[in-house]
């Protein structure tokens, strides 16, 4: 190594308050050959310092005696300004202990005054600047290792042969807790990690050194003597000295036990997810872009019917499903491979290995690599077969119910109207009952009151005949009398028509005929009233089966209750007609007063007698068929009419309405059946003769 | 002319003495009255009524009941029997007679001409005294 001594001229600084002294020394120099050097000559320290600052000297020749300094000073100060500057110390007789001392601290040589020639000069001039080379050269180096050994994080020792620490870095001192590797000298791993790993560590490099083969890369658990655990990823390699030879081994090792930790961690998640995967009921697996299947579950795999899975990845769901299910399957994934948005609880149908058809509820969501592309689906399926069957279940169940729930409404309504119908026949009953009960009580009455009727009238009629009247009035009286006991008579007669039915002496009649006989027994009422008589009484009506005696005393009654509720000059109107009853007209008819006599389709004679009276109130209209009902003053009914006037008709198996006109006024309506053969209506007495 | 012989059989003594006075006040009637039923077959025996009036309800016995006798009794058979009763309705309002399995009923009360009337026709004529012989 010798850079400065080719091609420029080595400066060198002489530093040497004896000019003859300097003069002899730049001689000596002179005689070098080739005449390699450049000699810059300064006789005071200080000077010399200046020039050292300026840089540029490849060797300081030093006076150790100088006039603004003295002895080993002189050296501490010149080496503290240039210490990359070679120094060679120049001294006289008396001081060589002083100049020895100096080239301990890093002078390079020293040289007597006096006893140097030039040839030895040059040669300590040149020696010296070389070894300062090799030294800074070497400290270099050294500097570097040093920086290594200090500064790497990674653990780095020598061993020798018997694996005995004879360098560590600082790392391994931190690691062992040590302060020094003094500490470590002449020790073995047995002294630091527990004796399982420091065993396995020491059989390795044991191997080492024998094979001469390093080990690289080798990830060890490493337990140290206090139980604590790491992590490394160490290179072991054998150390040789200059000739080869194996003298020990050298390691390096990087504490990985944050990376380990982090795989431990990543594993037991890895674990804990496949495990929840594989456990799971559902079924899930990730698909490529291609749709192949990369990962399954256990579940996924019982659904298609394998066991592992190699019979798995890397096929299609049209490797295990029908065509068209698998058709379908693929077309949802290629949708969300395509707009990359997540498919959420579809339910679809499956078919199991077994070819049972099921219901899944599905669930895919695309894959994204780390550039957001989507690469696959995850999915996840759940058998919802159970639930579907029980919301089939249930919707039959609801049908059912719904059906149940018809008929019971049409059960409801046959029963209503069935209520309504027995209503009705309560109602009749209720009313027959009603009538024999007057009927029982009306026969009593007649006997007991006709016998001292009989009596009156006798009396009357005598003493009608044998008194004299003294007085003028007698007669009257008399007459009035009579008169009395033939109206109270009349209204016996009256309770015993009603208690006493009769079998009718029926032939056929004409209606029309019967109405105008009635209207003339009323006449000499109608003339007194003034009242207009409007017929529209129908010709040709069919004969009708009657007994003529009864209904004529039904239209009696019927015109005199009009008469008596018309004022002065009001209209009787009599209408008779034929007309067949419609489809649903018994059924709408209020109070069933058709239902039981007649059949929609039956033909009917209608007889209505419309007067333009002061009509009924209809808190009174329910009642006017009650035995001793009246709307008339006292002593102008008997309250027997209407009863014995439905009684009739009733015989004759007709039916009678009386109701308020809109127009003001009542109509009342007789019903009595056409029979196609004419036969007689057939009613059978309701009670024998009575006595 | 002889006057006919009637007997009133009514428990109601009020109507029979009004029938007798009214019938016997014509002069043409002998009236006999009779206001218990169980009498009424001895006392038609002895009086041998040209026709009797017979009321049909009475508390002792039914008027029904008594016709029976009446029909039975060989004297009395054919003398003719007008019931009276309170029962009936008049079939036709003027006459107040109602027919009945072959009877005669007069429902009360009844005028006394109707009275009178229904009497004259059903009472027998005057015994031939050659027939009878």
């Amino acid at each position: 190594m010798k850079p400065a001594t080719l091609g420029a001229k080595l400066k060198l600084l002489l530093i040497e308050d004896s000019p003859g002294d300097a003069r002899l020394l730049r001689e000596y120099l002179a005689e070098a050959a080739g005449d390699p050097f450049e000699l810059t000559h300064v006789d005071t320290l200080a000077t010399g310092l200046e020039h050292l600052a300026q840089g540029g000297f490849a060797l300081v020749l030093l006076d150790l005696s100088l006039p603004d300094c003295f002895g080993f000073d002189t050296f501490t100060k010149a080496h503290t300004a240039a210490p990359e500057v070679p120094i060679i110390v120049l001294s006289g007789r008396d001081d060589e202990a002083l100049a020895i001392k100096t080239v301990h601290e890093g002078a390079q040589d020293y040289l007597v005054k006096g006893q140097a020639d030039s040839r030895l000069l040059v040669r300590a001039v040149l020696y010296a600047i070389e070894r300062k080379h090799a030294e800074e050269a070497l400290s270099k180096e050294r500097d570097l290792l040093h920086t290594l050994l200090n500064n790497l994080p990674d653990r780095i020792y020598f061993k020798d042969r018997k694996s005995r620490f004879i360098r560590i870095s600082r790392a391994v001192m931190e690691q062992f807790k040590i302060s020094h590797p003094r500490e470590a000298m002449g020790k073995t791993d047995l002294d630091f990690f527990a004796p399982e790993h420091a065993q396995a560590a020491l059989d390795d490099e044991k191997r080492v050194m024998q094979t001469g083969q390093p080990i690289l890369g080798k990830i060890e658990r490493e337990i140290l003597a206090d139980g604590n655990v790491t992590y490394a990823l160490t290179s072991k390699m054998p150390l040789k000295d200059k000739q080869g030879r194996i003298v020990g081994n050298f390691g390096i090792s990087r504490d990985i036990t944050d990376i380990q930790r982090i795989k431990d961690t990543l594993a037991v998640e890895r674990n804990l997810l496949r495990s929840l995967i594989d456990n799971l009921p559902d079924y899930i697996y990730v698909q490529d872009a291609e749709g192949r299947y990369k990962v399954d579950n256990i579940a996924h795999r019982r659904l298609l019917g394998v066991t592992s899975d190699d019979e798995v990845v890397g096929k299609t769901v049209f490797d295990f499903f029908p065509p068209e299910l698998a058709g379908q399957y693929s077309r949802d994934d290629q949708e969300i491979l395509r707009s990359g948005h997540a498919l959420l609880n579809r339910e679809e149908p499956v078919l199991d290995h077994a070819g049972n058809r099921r219901w899944n509820s599905t669930t895919k969501v695309p894959l994204r690599n780390d550039d957001g592309q989507v690469t696959g689906l995850v999915c996840i399926s759940r058998d919802i077969t159970e639930r579907k069957l029980a919301e089939e279940q249930l919707q039959r169940t609801n049908d059912e119910l719904e059906r149940k729930k018809e008929q019971l409404q049409s059960t409801l309504g046959d029963l209503q109207h069935s209520h309504e119908e027995l209503k009705a026949a309560q109602f009749q009953l209720i009313q027959a009952e009603k009538m024999q009960s007057v009927g029982r009580l009306a026969a009593g009455v007649a006997h007991e009151v006709k016998n001292p009727l009989g009596i009156l009238s006798m009396g009357i009629e005598y003493l009608s005949k044998t008194l004299a009247p003294t007085d003028k009035n007698v007669p009257a009286i008399l007459a009035d009398m009579l008169d009395a006991l033939k109206r109270a008579d009349a209204i016996i007669m009256g309770l015993l028509d009603f208690s006493v039915p009769r079998a009718l002496a029926s032939q056929p009649e004409d209606m029309s005929a019967i109405v105008e006989q009635s209207v003339a027994l009323v006449r000499h009422e109608i003339t007194a009233k003034a009242i207009t008589i409007e017929r529209d009484l129908a010709e040709n009506l069919p004969p009708v089966y009657l007994d003529k005696q009864k209904v004529t005393q039904v239209f009696v009654n019927l015109l005199t209750n009009a008469i008596h509720a018309m004022p002065e000059r009001g209209t009787l109107t009599l209408r008779t007609y034929l007309r067949q009853l419609q489809p649903g007209e018994i059924e709408r008819d209020d109070g069933s007063r058709l239902a039981g006599k007649f059949r929609s389709g039956d033909h009917v004679l209608v007889t209505e007698v419309i007067d333009t009276g002061s009509g009924i109130p209809e808190e009174k209209l329910a009642h006017i068929f009650d035995p001793f009902f009246t709307t008339k003053p006292t002593g102008k009914g008997t309250g027997l009419g209407l009863t014995v006037t439905k009684r009739i008709v009733e015989l004759h198996g007709g039916s009678i309405d009386v109701r308020n006109r809109k127009e003001g006024g009542v109509i009342a309506t007789i019903l009595f059946k056409v029979r196609a053969g004419g036969e007689p209506a057939a009613v059978t007495p309701r009670q024998p003769w009575g006595t | 002319m002889e006057k006919k012989k009637i007997l009133i059989v009514d428990d109601e003594s009020s109507f029979t003495r009004m029938v007798k006075l009214n019938l016997e006040k014509t002069g043409a009637f002998e009236v006999r009255e009779e206001n218990k039923a169980s009498y009424a077959l001895s006392a038609a025996r002895e009086f041998k009524p040209d026709l009797i009036l017979l009321d049909v309800i009475m508390p002792s016995m039914d008027g029904g009941d008594v016709a029976a006798h009446i029909k039975n009794d060989r004297h009395l058979r054919d003398t003719p029997v007008i019931f009276l009763t309170a029962t009936v309705s008049p079939r036709d309002p003027l006459s107040g007679r109602v027919n009945r399995a072959g009877e005669l009923f007069l429902a009360k009360p009844i005028g006394v001409d109707a009275l009178i009337k229904c009497i004259n026709e059903n009472v027998r004529p005057p015994a031939d005294p050659e027939a009878s012989k």
